[in-house]
């Protein structure tokens, strides 16, 4: 009998970070990343501005009388018609205050994966992991976009954020540690053992915070103190420029959250697995990226008592394609 | 925990070994809420049946960490008395209960059942009621095997047969080929069950009879090893050719509806369990090159989740696992496939049962071969082979 050749099977990794999405998409044995910032910008409605974003392919949206730019290239029009971009989600969730934020989000996913149908495969989207007091706004932004991922073809189902990390920098661990991923809204936590969630959190603190923090002590504009802390900020211990200096107090204040996070989750955790070997913590997400990022918090975590030993603090390879990775491999295992 | 472990770091890829782990440790988690607790009894239990498994009391214990329970060669003096753990079958995460269907009607022409299957029965033949041996995982170089009567599962096949184009004006053609083919089967026994292009389900073998489906097989759940699948699983033939092209179906929509309804059916009435339900391409062997996947039907497509199944595919192949036979050929085909995977996870099984034996790849590989010809033997002794056959 005759040999058959085989339907090649795909899957998607999606995270859906407050700053950027990004997606994950094995081809080969390689993965291949692609990634925009999940944002948006509007100007107004004319036909020949229509025409220009056309004719140059620039992702946009007419609505009533604005045209919508979103993705990269938001940021650009921002500057050029001197605007702040504008977010569809805001602290991990779908941002409520922007009306068409699920419908970005959803052409936002289209650009990044070139497909206006899913075709049944298999996509695996984060999410954050609740805050204290904030776990509905999660349900709500989670059911929403499994069901827009389900109307757009996908067999989707969601990650939380920090497990995400796990499972795409903790293969050599068999997926036991600690991951965090510090967004741009939120920095979500999640220990693993063996694959298996033990906990996950989040802190509302991440670049946001960072950056408007910066921007109100310093009277500048957010997105200012933004590009200033992706370009040239690095962690020297000393700073002569007063954002530079701003920016490393906020830095410090996200990380001593984090790890105060930590301790306490741990304390409150019943049930915890007798670990029998120190465990790996791996660092990723854009406000990770920051050149001394990862020795800082390092030294943070030495001076704190935690219940569990720390083999390493590790910076992800690259740290912006890490939580897309984990939902890759998990939309991977579930085929 | 410190064999699961272990055993999840000899597989390269990370999906690969997430899905082992998920299979060990339970389903993919909740997203957002802490699955440890209810795993935290499992260290204590899995630790315990460890200590009592390695003194041979608990072989459950084992087979819940993917190792099927050690055998000694008993009938080849000259081979060194390793100890081998062949690993179990993977089991499909969450495999579909069985579904309830009972029979309305049954004549002469049909029968036809309660969720609207109904099965032609003027092709119908008889061989011979069906009787094989099937061996415990646990002992089947000693256990001399256990008969029975009832089937085991469903192999599914596709005729290979001539298609005439699926054309309104080709009826004539599509009828006469289909008659052909449903001639030609009945006068060879060839299978329980034939589900011709018009999505019709064709009785040609009594359910309690064998049929001549299989030919040299292998398959094995949980429990228990089947060789030579004709007299054990039921033969379930689709009237089409295998798909070159990659993801075409090689079969239409009533045909899938059709073998759903019939699946549900024998699922329902013979208690078979869905990780029996597998592939010609999955349990074909040649016995004289002690290859996997002398027959390829099947070999990617069959749309399992449609059927009503899990993705069987993905289950390591038993015939690598437990008999050391090569699959090298059958990957070749199969390479990017669902299949690709199960028949790599074998491979891997096998060469991380050979480092735990503390054997090469190649030894341990042999000894499973003779644990085949013994087992071979042992039919052949009882007067049995010419029955599982």
């Amino acid at each position: 009998m005759t040999n058959t050749n085989t339907q090649i099977a795909t899957a998607i990794g999606l995270d859906v970070g407050t700053s950027r999405i990004v997606t994950a998409r094995r081809k080969d044995k390689d993965i291949q990343f692609a990634k925009q910032l999940n944002a948006f910008v509007t100007i107004p409605f004319s036909k020949l501005t229509q025409g220009v974003l056309k004719k140059e392919r620039i992702p946009h949206l007419v609505q009533d009388s604005e045209i919508i730019v979103y993705g990269d290239e938001s940021e650009r029009f921002a500057n050029l018609f001197h605007k702040e971009t504008r977010r569809p989600m805001l602290r991990g969730v779908l941002n409520k205050d922007e009306t068409e934020s699920p419908v970005l989000v959803r052409y936002l996913v289209t650009l990044l994966t070139g497909e206006d149908v899913g075709e049944g495969k298999k996509l695996c989207f984060s999410i954050p992991a609740a805050p204290v007091g904030a776990s509905e706004e999660v349900n709500e932004h989670e059911a929403e976009l499994k069901s827009m991922f389900g109307k757009l073809g996908y067999d989707a189902r969601s990650i939380s954020e920090g497990l995400a990390v796990v499972y795409g920098e903790m293969e050599s661990s068999n997926y036991t540690g600690i991951g965090i991923s510090c967004g741009g809204g939120l920095c979500n936590v999640c220990l693993a053992y063996l694959s298996v969630p033990v906990f996950s959190f989040s802190i509302p603190k991440g670049g946001d915070f960072i950056d408007s923090s910066v921007a109100e002590l310093r009277g500048e504009p957010a997105t200012r103190i933004r590009t200033i802390k992706e370009e040239s900020f690095h962690f020297n211990g000393h700073f002569a420029n007063k954002i530079y200096d701003s920016l490393a107090i906020f830095y410090e204040d996200m990380m001593q959250a984090l790890v105060a996070a930590l301790k306490d989750t741990f304390a409150s955790v019943q049930n915890m697995p007798k670990l029998n070997r120190p465990i790996p913590l791996v660092l990723s997400g854009g406000s990770a990226m920051a050149p001394g990022f990862r020795d800082r918090f390092e030294k943070i975590m030495r001076d704190t008592e935690l219940p569990v030993a720390i083999s390493e603090v590790r910076l992800a390879p690259s740290p912006m394609h890490s939580t897309a990775r984990g939902a890759l491999v998990a939309a991977l295992s579930d085929m | 925990m410190r064999l699961v472990e272990w055993r999840a770091r000899s597989f390269s890829d990370p999906a690969q070994r997430l899905q082992f782990l998920q299979r060990r440790l339970g389903p993919f988690p909740d997203s957002r809420r802490s699955s440890w607790r209810a795993l935290t009894r499992m260290p204590i239990l899995t630790t315990l049946g460890l200590a009592l498994a390695g003194i041979g009391l608990i072989p459950a214990s084992r087979r819940a960490l993917g190792l099927a329970l050690p055998f000694v060669l008993a009938s080849a003096p000259a081979t060194p008395k390793v100890q081998m753990t062949p690993p179990s079958i993977a089991r499909s995460a969450a495999a579909p209960s069985l579904p309830h269907v009972w029979q309305v009607e049954a004549n002469h022409q049909f029968d036809l059942y309660s969720n609207g299957l109904r099965i032609e029965n003027r092709f119908q033949t008889s061989t011979e009621r069906r009787t094989y041996l099937a061996f415990p995982r646990a002992h089947s170089e000693t256990h001399s095997g256990e008969r029975r009567t009832q089937p085991a599962g469903i192999v599914f096949h596709t005729t290979e047969s001539h298609l005439a184009p699926f054309e309104e004006g080709q009826n004539r053609m599509l009828k006469r080929e289909g008659e052909g083919l449903l001639e030609y089967v009945s006068r060879n026994h060839s299978y329980h069950f034939v589900i011709d292009r018009f999505g019709r389900v064709f009785r040609i073998v009594g359910e309690a009879d064998y049929a001549n489906h299989a030919g040299n097989s292998i398959w094995a759940d949980q429990t228990w090893i089947y060789i030579n699948l004709n007299q054990s699983f039921f033969g379930v033939a689709f009237e089409a050719r295998s798909q070159p092209k990659e993801g075409e179906l090689p079969v239409n929509a009533a045909q899938v509806h059709a073998a759903r309804t019939l699946t549900e059916m024998l699922r329902a009435r013979y208690g078979v369990a869905a990780d029996n339900c597998v592939t010609h391409a999955q349990v074909s062997v040649y016995p004289a090159g002690r290859s996997a996947g002398y027959h390829t039907d099947w070999a990617a497509n069959l749309p399992f989740e449609e059927l009503g199944l899990t993705n069987n595919y993905l289950q390591p192949l038993p015939s690598v696992t437990l008999f050391g036979f090569s699959a090298t050929a059958l990957l070749e085909e199969a390479r990017d496939s669902p299949l690709a995977k199960g028949l790599e996870a074998a491979q891997d099984q096998v060469r991380a049962e050979a480092r735990v034996q503390n054997v090469s790849e190649h030894r341990y590989r042999q000894l499973l071969q003779i644990r085949y010809k013994d087992t071979i033997t042992a039919l052949h002794a009882k007067g049995a082979l010419q029955e599982n056959n």
